[in-house]
């Protein structure tokens, strides 16, 4: 194919997205895996505590209490629910699931991820919750 | 072979994007783990435990090396660190791409290998932690 | 009782009113900056955006230069920013807008004149993607001996038949950032019209689409923004399209690593 001769504009400034409600919406989509590099960092050192011994592993735990790291673990969690709430509407888009030729409906689809949030949320309390 | 004379018919303008697949794989993965597992892994291991909410012993040293150190504690933080590391990577690279930041070639390199390195490292300690 | 209903309804949509308008003008001829100019007309309950543009054409500025034609948003060449959104003139009714009303020429295009915008690029980029049935083994001439027409089940045509309303009014150009980052990215209309005939039954010209779709300028530059499945004003779903694609072109490279 030759080369194209119609005209190009210059790309948008880096601003664009400050235009619209939607685009602030997109961005702060984009924006939930700063939390989410924050809490695995978190993850990692609390990783390498766990294997360097028992003192460094409740230093770890106090360094996880304090209010800073607790603040922004909370915008995590925050984070991790927009982001569930962004990404799980996207699914049945970008994949229209087909049952015996019947396509699946969206909110069932939705439904179903949400329900593997909380069945996840009970795993965790059955191995944590209790001593 | 007629294929492959079509393909390489088109000039540079039309390379194909080989990596994209893999990157967007990982990234859809790592979103997935981010929704599904993350919120309970984030309530869980940096909320209850840190404010004393879990029962005691919990996540004591020997319970918590004892889970981490193993099969499954190797499985949970491909999904729980290694995919949503290469979701994160993948957004901010689109993310400096959207604001103009740096350029898109270099961003991949740094994005991508960056996580890379980090589920290397998040793996071989739970590798070490097995051995030890 | 019904008779009643109908008057005070009546009424309600003759609702006549001043509103204004401000217009994003641009005359090369005069000046080389563009302009905002206030119109003031009267309008009722059923003026269009189109209806307004038509009247300030005939009646209080014959300078105005913009594109329409069909007046039922099948034509789709009466799109303009209304208030920074992409729309259809004549799907756009002013009894929706409280206060000012700003309009524009479709973003991330180059202006001619006015309202008038540049779209060959857009008719580039759908033209890479062969938006037509590319068939190995076409139907023959008629032959009586031999009658054989194209046939499709309605399982097969609810397939692509959602991707296959698309206007080309190039309203999901002016919705996606990512074309007006990189107007080199093919963009939302032509990969979703790729997709249409990629699930076509009838087409046996996926592989040569794929090429296109499977550069970082195809559906690779896409980040689901979304707002060009908003703005699309026939309801195809673009978004959606292009992220299929993508599936389908991660799967296209699997088999074309396999294969070697």
């Amino acid at each position: 194919m030759h080369k194209s001769s119609s005209q190009r504009l210059p790309p948008l400034k880096r601003n664009w997205w400050l235009k619209h409600r939607f685009f602030k919406l997109y961005m702060l989509r984009e924006a939930t895996v700063l939390p989410l590099v924050f809490f695995t960092l978190c993850l990692l050192a609390g990783m390498v505590a766990l294997l360097q011994g028992a003192d460094s592993w409740q230093g770890w735990i106090a360094f996880m209490g304090s209010p800073i790291v607790l603040l922004l673990n909370l915008l995590a969690l925050a984070a991790s629910l927009f982001h569930a709430a962004t990404f799980f509407v996207l699914f049945p888009r970008v994949m229209p699931l087909r049952i015996a030729g019947h396509s699946l409906p969206d909110k069932a689809i939705v439904a179903g991820q949400w329900a593997g949030v909380v069945a996840v949320a009970l795993l965790f309390f059955w191995l944590l919750g209790r001593a | 072979m007629m294929e492959k004379l079509a393909i390489n018919e088109h000039g540079p303008q039309h390379k194909q994007a080989f990596d994209e697949p893999l990157w967007w794989s990982l990234f859809s993965a790592g979103g997935v783990c981010f929704a599904v597992i993350l919120p309970a892994v984030i309530l869980f291991i940096a909320i209850c435990l840190p404010l004393g909410l879990l029962p005691a012993g919990a996540l004591s040293y020997e319970r918590a090396s004892n889970l981490l150190f193993s099969v499954p504690g190797f499985l949970f933080v491909g999904a729980v660190v290694c995919l949503p590391l290469f979701h994160a990577a993948h957004r901010l690279r689109h993310g400096l791409f959207d604001i103009s930041v740096g350029n898109d070639i270099l961003n991949k390199k740094l994005m991508y290998g960056a996580a890379a390195l980090l589920s290397v490292l998040a793996l071989g300690l739970v590798v070490a932690g097995m051995l030890r | 009782m019904s008779t009643e209903q109908i008057t005070t309804k009546s009424v309600s949509t003759n609702n006549t009113s001043i509103k204004h308008i401000s217009v994003k003008r641009y005359l090369p001829d005069s000046s080389a900056e563009a302009y905002w100019q206030q119109y003031e007309m009267p309008v009722d309950d059923s003026t269009s955006l189109l209806d307004a543009l038509n009247h300030i054409k005939e009646q209080l500025d014959s300078t105005l230069s913009y594109r329409w034609s069909c007046r039922m948003a099948i034509c789709g060449s009466c799109g303009v920013m209304v208030n920074g959104i992409p729309k259809l003139g004549c799907k756009t009714f002013l009894r929706d807008y409280e206060g000012e009303i700003r309009i524009e020429p479709l973003s991330h295009f180059p202006v001619q004149r006015d309202l008038v915008v540049d779209m060959e690029i857009f008719l580039e980029h759908l033209a890479a993607v062969k938006p037509y049935l590319i068939d190995d083994n076409p139907v023959k001439p008629y032959d009586p001996k031999a009658p054989e027409t194209y046939q499709q089940t309605p399982e097969q045509l609810a397939r692509y038949k959602q991707f296959a309303n698309c206007i080309n009014c190039g309203l999901c150009y002016s919705a996606c950032p990512q074309f007006g980052l990189n107007p080199e990215f093919l963009g939302p209309a032509a990969l979703t019209l790729a997709h249409r005939y990629n699930l076509d039954s009838r087409d046996h010209g996926k592989k040569q689409r794929m090429t296109e779709l499977n550069r970082h300028e195809g559906v690779w530059s896409c980040t689901f923004v979304g707002f060009c499945s908003q703005v699309c004003p026939k309801h195809v779903d673009p978004a959606a399209a292009v992220n299929q694609g993508k599936v389908e072109a991660a799967k296209h490279t699997l088999i074309a690593l396999f294969k070697g």
